[in-house]
């Protein structure tokens, strides 16, 4: 069945018609609406088209056969140095202290630094040639360094904003001003759900120090709302609500929901409504959640091998003090592992979130920290995927809103303190892994003190059309329209990196 | 002369539908090919984008929304079209090429027409390939309603232009719905609340025969019309409790803004004022608190003041979401898309985008004192109170202190923490040599002045003219740092002229926004409260009525009503109050099998609709049939509790729960914060506030189920409708189940529906009388004797509260 382009929400008159005539339904949709309706004793063609609206808790063909089936995207807020942990710098060492040329200070502007007396700082941090393909990563990151061979660095980013939330805005959905559906939503939308018992789009938060923007990177915008991530906690009742209340046992809830879907059949009867068949599936799917969540949460079937892997047990180290606060590293290794124990399950988008990575000051003490909490259990989580057959069709991201400065951060104008670096949009690296990408490769270059993109620049808009490419969606005709207007997760840009490809 | 016999059918059927119809014949019902219905649309859609109003994405010279161009030759020498000469016809080659390199749209764009589309354009253009003006700027010319011979169904004109369309599809109205439906949906629709039992009862047995219309007035007299409709105003406003973006801090008096629109909808405040006091209420002259409250309106824009922004970049973000929502709420245009270049679909070019902005680029944020009632009269007694004393005090300083007493005041005025050090010294040094009751008589003195009464802290969040007006500059591609050409306020042209003076201001703009001659702004307005009345509008697409969007379905029912809401002084109520009286409006809205494959989403209104209850009512449907609803209106916003990592995961972590009444009241009183909603209204497709949203999603989600199911809140309102219910005066279970059915669904129960209930009420009983750990967590405090039953029927209220009945308007 082919889809053609553009948007999948409820069309115009005359298209909705149009669809119909030529099976707007995909098959799977039809024939689990079909067997449904049966049991009502209600043929499929009784019904109002509005059932053609597509099921969000249905898979949906992609526009071309996805290499990612899944994606797992690790955002680390408040934006990883390059210089520290990705893109060797040499030169950058051996400048450490001088000014930058005044042609490069000219027409840019810092969230913090005072450009006048700003100087660049090199890095304590030793790189290493991880790998068969010898690909350089700091020593901060051995554990993501012995995956290598399976990782796309791509050390050519660069984006517009050089605050958090509107860098992330940007990163997450598209757009620096709020309101935007995010990546995830977008995939979810474009994709439907593979799981019956589990959300489509599921977001792990590790809080540190709160996200900017709170839920807007896993907002569905203007989308409606199934397509939110829905946010799991680690510990305790993942989702809000998925508890029965006191006094309500599984047989009481059963019960409940039995005599709710009867009604419901009743009165399907009379106003032969299609919306509540929808809802029928709703509360089934919602009870099947109801005992598919607590398991997944419940680690109890893992390896002791498992969970010391992704570092569960870890003692975490002390540190004086730190941005994202303490605490943190049992919570994010466990959310590494609930991303692949949500993927195995079929769960499309998994987004993995923690605050925060912003060292404006202490950035050596602070990254060594962060790293130590992610390397790990980031790296387990590539190689149990990898063992588990399910790499080759998931993607798996390391992402942030931008990088940080070449310069060391002098905000009180003083050179006697500077322990940080400010806020840098013009170069930074992410990864990629997994699900259809080329494996021990780095792409583009920035110039010799990781200033600017000097070869293969990626935009945040290319990166994004490079994922939907990756999941089957092309980025161009993914759309939905609102307030009068289709809309991309790209906007109106947007190039495919096809050298991300395998 | 012959005809054959059925074509002549045809004919005599096509005249006794014109003559029926008078002049008033629907566009899209008129054979051949009509431009603004079937042209334009695939025009906009495949080659406005680099054929069309933006002249800087436009290729070859080519622009085909104007006939002058679009029949001349280019520069190719080709001419792409030519009347009457579909073969001459440059277009119709390309579009139908099969050479890749020629073919149009491009072939990297993955569209191309179909032969069906092909055909349209080669019958249009063979036809003599007529332009006109695209429908909705038109002006708007009052349409007669059609004279038809109805079987007594034509209540008023709206049915007529109704019936006129059934009649041509050969389709019948639906019939009336039965009362208790009719009164459930008006209460909804008018309240946002479920009606009490005793107004059912009372309806039905209302046998006068003006019952229903009293009915409506009753409603719309009812104050809480002013927070349903008013929670319709906000979601265009994109009102929020917070900022929004990083540190999303609390707007502590957001409300009174909130509080304003309720009050305007409540006093019916024309919609011309309405839309003048939010959009240039301080301009009005001598402008009250009030007026300029309404411009709050305004003030919705999300806020960015996290540290290292430039201010500048996102005070200007906000003017344009401001222009965007004049230009999604009243003209039903998406102006946002000429921020950055000109728009590909609509005539709006980029400089017009920036003339909007100019109009609100002079406005100026400012917070002003907008004391409740009472606050300021409390203050100016404490005041009077506080000076009187303040006088004694100096005076018997004066006394005391004769030549040094200025000095010393002027000294002990100052704050203790703020003094300088000479006087510091000047008062050691007077009060050194006092003796006792001069010092105590000093600190007295410097107590008193630490107590001064501060003004009411209740603020307004308004916008005022600038004394030095700001120049106004197209950006660039959108970009604030690329400043073009410098642009003066002015209003698109492709719309009547504005009137105005040397320099056109806000309130010149409001004035022209609700200008008669303007064509938008009442038909976007009078589609607005359609949809609210029939799940969707006339223009399917309520926030676009360009080129982009969709023809009305009933082009001349949507001009009649704009017309009469002109008419009727701009009348919120008295235009809805002519659309509930319709028999259109009242029939009922069961899908109707016939029509299924016909007009599946209902274009053709030969049904009521049915949809579900937006957020807010979901829980104020829950509350009232509880009985827990606190029905107070207005006032600061309340924070049900919810669990802390809600908010936890932002900057902004605050929540201090609410207690008492304040826990029941209505969903559309939830302080709003941007970055962690509360979840059950999102859950439940409540806007996100970010920017204007003239249509809600309505989904339909496990996570809705999970709410309805477990949400302490929905919980507690099963617990006490259970307990109500168990309570009850009346003694049987069927009787006591009809109290339930009316309470919650506002009918009684059909025999197969008690009957099932019956059965999961018995099994719950026996269930909880085995298990009372079970029955005591759930039923609470009741005598070991009635704790199994008190279960159940919490149990069985439950069930009700999570029927899709219970969530629908039927």
């Amino acid at each position: 069945m082919t889809r053609h382009a553009q948007s999948l929400q409820p069309s115009p008159t005359s298209l909705m018609r149009r669809r119909f005539l030529t099976g707007g339904l995909t098959g799977a949709s039809a024939a689990v609406l079909a067997s449904l309706l049966e049991q009502d004793g209600i043929r499929a063609s009784d019904l109002p088209q509005s059932v053609g609206r597509h099921d969000p808790t249905l898979p949906r063909p992609a526009h071309f056969a996805p290499k990612a089936k899944r994606i797992i995207y690790i955002y680390l807020e408040g934006g990883p140095s390059q210089m520290d942990l990705f893109d060797p710098k040499p030169e950058l060492n051996r400048l450490d202290g001088q000014p930058l040329p005044d042609s490069l200070l000219a027409n840019v502007r810092f969230a913090f630094i005072k450009k006048e007396s700003a100087r660049l700082m090199g890095t304590p941090r030793r790189f290493v040639r991880y790998g068969q393909c010898g690909m350089e990563m700091s020593d901060l990151l051995p554990h993501i360094g012995s995956c290598a061979d399976d990782l796309c660095l791509i050390r050519s980013m660069h984006t517009d904003q050089f605050n958090h939330l509107p860098g992330q805005l940007l990163m997450n959905t598209g757009s620096a001003v709020a309101g935007r559906p995010s990546l995830g939503s977008w995939l979810a939308y474009g994709l439907g759900s593979e799981s019956r018992d589990l959300p489509a789009f599921v977001t792990l938060v590790t809080v540190g120090r709160g996200i900017p923007g709170g839920s807007a990177s896993w907002s569905s915008g203007f989308l409606p709302s199934t397509y939110s991530g829905t946010q799991f906690r680690s510990t305790g009742a993942p989702v809000l609500n998925l508890d029965n209340p006191n006094g309500i046992d599984a047989m009481t809830q059963r019960a409940s929901i039995d005599a709710v879907n009867d009604l419901n059949r009743l009165h399907l009867n009379e106003v032969r409504d299609a919306e509540l068949i929808g809802r029928i599936n709703a509360y089934e799917l919602a009870f099947r959640m109801q005992s598919a969540a607590p398991e997944l949460t419940d680690l109890s079937g893992e390896t002791q091998e498992t969970l010391d892997a992704y570092g569960l047990n870890r003692t975490e180290p002390d540190i004086k003090s730190n941005l994202g606060g303490k605490g943190l590293f049992e919570p994010f290794a466990r959310n590494c592992l609930l991303a692949r124990r949500l993927v195995e399950r079929g769960v499309r988008v998994v987004g993995v979130f923690h605050s925060s990575w912003d060292h404006h000051s202490a950035l050596d003490v602070q990254l060594r920290h962060n790293c130590l909490m992610a390397d790990q259990p980031i790296a387990a989580l590539l190689k149990d995927l990898k063992s588990r057959g399910l790499l080759e069709d998931t993607l798996v991201v390391w992402n942030s809103e931008f990088g940080r400065t070449p310069l060391g951060e002098n905000r009180t104008g003083e050179n006697s303190r500077v322990t940080g670096r400010d806020h840098h949009p013009y170069a930074f690296s992410i990864w990629m892994a997994g699900g259809g990408v080329k494996g021990g490769q780095v792409i583009g270059e920035t110039d010799e003190i990781a200033w600017g993109v000097a070869r293969d620049p990626v935009h945040v808009h290319d990166l994004q059309a490079t994922i939907l490419q990756l999941c089957g969606l092309d980025h161009t005709r993914l759309t939905y329209r609102f307030q009068g207007r289709d809309f991309r997760l790209t906007d109106v840009h947007g190039h495919v990196v096809q050298q991300v490809f395998s | 002369m012959s005809f054959p016999r059925q074509s002549f059918h045809a004919v005599w059927l096509l005249c006794l539908l014109l003559s029926a119809a008078g002049m008033t014949v629907q566009a899209d019902e008129s054979p051949g090919v009509d431009f603004s219905r079937d042209v334009r649309p695939l025009l906009s859609q495949y080659c406005y984008a680099c054929h069309g109003p933006d002249e800087g994405s436009r290729q070859a010279g080519l622009r085909l929304d104007r006939a002058d161009v679009a029949m001349s030759v280019l520069e190719s020498g080709q001419t792409a079209i030519v009347p009457g000469q579909p073969q001459s016809s440059e277009l119709l080659a390309r579009v139908s090429s099969p050479d890749p390199d020629l073919q149009m749209p491009p072939t990297s764009t993955g569209h191309s027409l179909s032969a069906e589309q092909q055909n349209v354009l080669r019958k249009w253009i063979e036809s003599g390939a007529k332009f006109d003006d695209h429908w909705s700027f038109r002006p708007i010319v009052a349409p007669v309603p059609p004279p038809l011979n109805d079987s007594g169904w034509i209540r008023n004109p709206i049915d007529a232009f109704v019936l006129a369309k059934l009649q041509h599809e050969g389709v019948q109205p639906s019939p009336e719905a039965d009362r208790s439906t009719l009164l459930r949906r008006l209460s909804l629709d008018l309240l946002g609340l479920p009606p009490q039992p005793a107004e059912v009862t009372g309806f039905l047995s209302d046998n006068s025969p003006d019952a229903y219309e009293r009915l409506v007035d009753r409603l719309l007299a009812s104050p809480h019309f002013g927070e349903r409709w008013g929670r319709h105003w906000l979601d265009l406003a994109h009102y929020a409790d917070s900022d929004g973006y990083l540190g999303d801090t609390f707007r502590d008096y957001a409300w009174l803004y909130r509080d304003w629109v309720i009050d305007a909808v409540n006093r019916d405040l024309p919609f011309d004022q309405f839309t003048i006091q939010q959009l240039a209420g301080d301009l009005l002259p001598n402008a009250t608190v009030k007026e300029k409250t309404a411009t709050g309106f305004l003030r919705n824009t999300m806020r960015n003041t996290e540290a290292g922004v430039d201010l500048e970049e996102y005070r200007l973000k906000e003017i344009v979401d401001r222009v965007s929502t004049v230009g999604v709420g009243w003209l039903g245009l998406s102006l946002g898309c000429a921020e950055c270049h000109s728009h590909k679909f609509d005539p709006i070019s980029q400089r017009e985008f920036y003339q909007l902005f100019a109009f609100f680029n002079d406005a100026d944020d400012v917070d002003i004192h907008a004391p409740l009632p009472g606050e300021l009269e409390t203050y100016q007694s404490r005041l009077a109170a506080w000076t009187a004393d303040q006088s004694r005090l100096q005076m018997e300083l004066t006394k005391v202190f004769a030549s040094d007493s200025d000095a010393l005041r002027t000294a002990l005025n100052v704050d203790t923490k703020k003094r300088s050090a000479e006087q510091k010294t000047l008062i050691e040094s007077l009060l050194k040599n006092a003796d006792e009751a001069a010092s105590q008589l000093a600190s007295e003195y410097e107590r008193h002045v630490g107590q001064k009464p501060t003004p009411p802290a209740t603020k307004a969040m308004t916008v005022a003219r600038r004394e030095a007006p700001r120049t106004s500059w197209i950006h660039v591609r959108g970009d604030y740092r690329n400043r073009g050409e410098d642009v003066r306020p002015g209003t698109p042209s492709v719309l009547p002229p504005l009137v105005a003076g040397e320099s056109p201001h806000r309130l010149d703009l409001a004035r022209w926004l609700v200008d008669p001659q303007n064509p938008l702004t009442p038909r976007v307005t009078v589609n607005h409260m359609w949809k609210h009345l029939f799940g969707r509008g006339l223009v399917a697409t309520v926030d676009n009525f360009g080129s982009g969007g969709e023809a009305p379905s009933h082009p001349e029912l949507l001009d009649w009503l704009a017309i009469e809401f002109m008419n009727r002084g701009w009348s919120r109520k008295a235009l809805i109050r002519l659309i509930l009286t319709s028999s259109t409006y009242r029939q009922t809205s069961a899908v109707r099998e016939e029509l299924i494959s016909r007009d599946p989403l209902n274009v053709w209104l030969a049904r009521q609709s049915r949809f579900r209850l937006e957020a807010e009512n979901v829980r104020d449907a829950a509350l009232a049939a509880s009985g827990l609803l606190n029905r107070s209106i207005g006032g600061p916003g309340i924070r049900p509790p919810q669990p802390d990592y809600v908010a936890s995961i932002s900057r902004n972590t605050e929540w201090k729960v609410s207690t008492g009444p304040d826990l029941y009241r209505r969903g559309m009183y939830i302080v709003f914060r941007r970055a962690t909603p509360y979840p059950m209204l999102l859950t439940f497709d409540a806007p996100d506030s970010t920017v204007a949203c003239t249509a809600r999603e309505r989904s339909n989600s496990p996570l809705q189920a999970l709410t309805l199911l477990n949400d302490p809140v929905f919980l507690e309102c099963a617990a006490a409708l259970g307990t109500a219910l168990h309570n009850s005066q009346h003694s049987t279970f069927d009787e006591r189940l009809t109290e339930a059915f009316l309470r919650t669904v506002g009918r009684v129960p059909q025999p197969a529906e008690a009957l099932r209930l019956n059965r999961f009420f018995q099994d719950r009983w026996q269930q909880f009388a085995a298990d009372s750990q079970a029955a005591r967590e759930l039923a609470g405090d009741v005598s070991e004797a009635n704790l199994a039953e008190r279960a159940a029927w919490i149990a069985t209220a439950r069930v009700l509260m999570n029927l899709d009945e219970f969530i629908n308007r039927e």
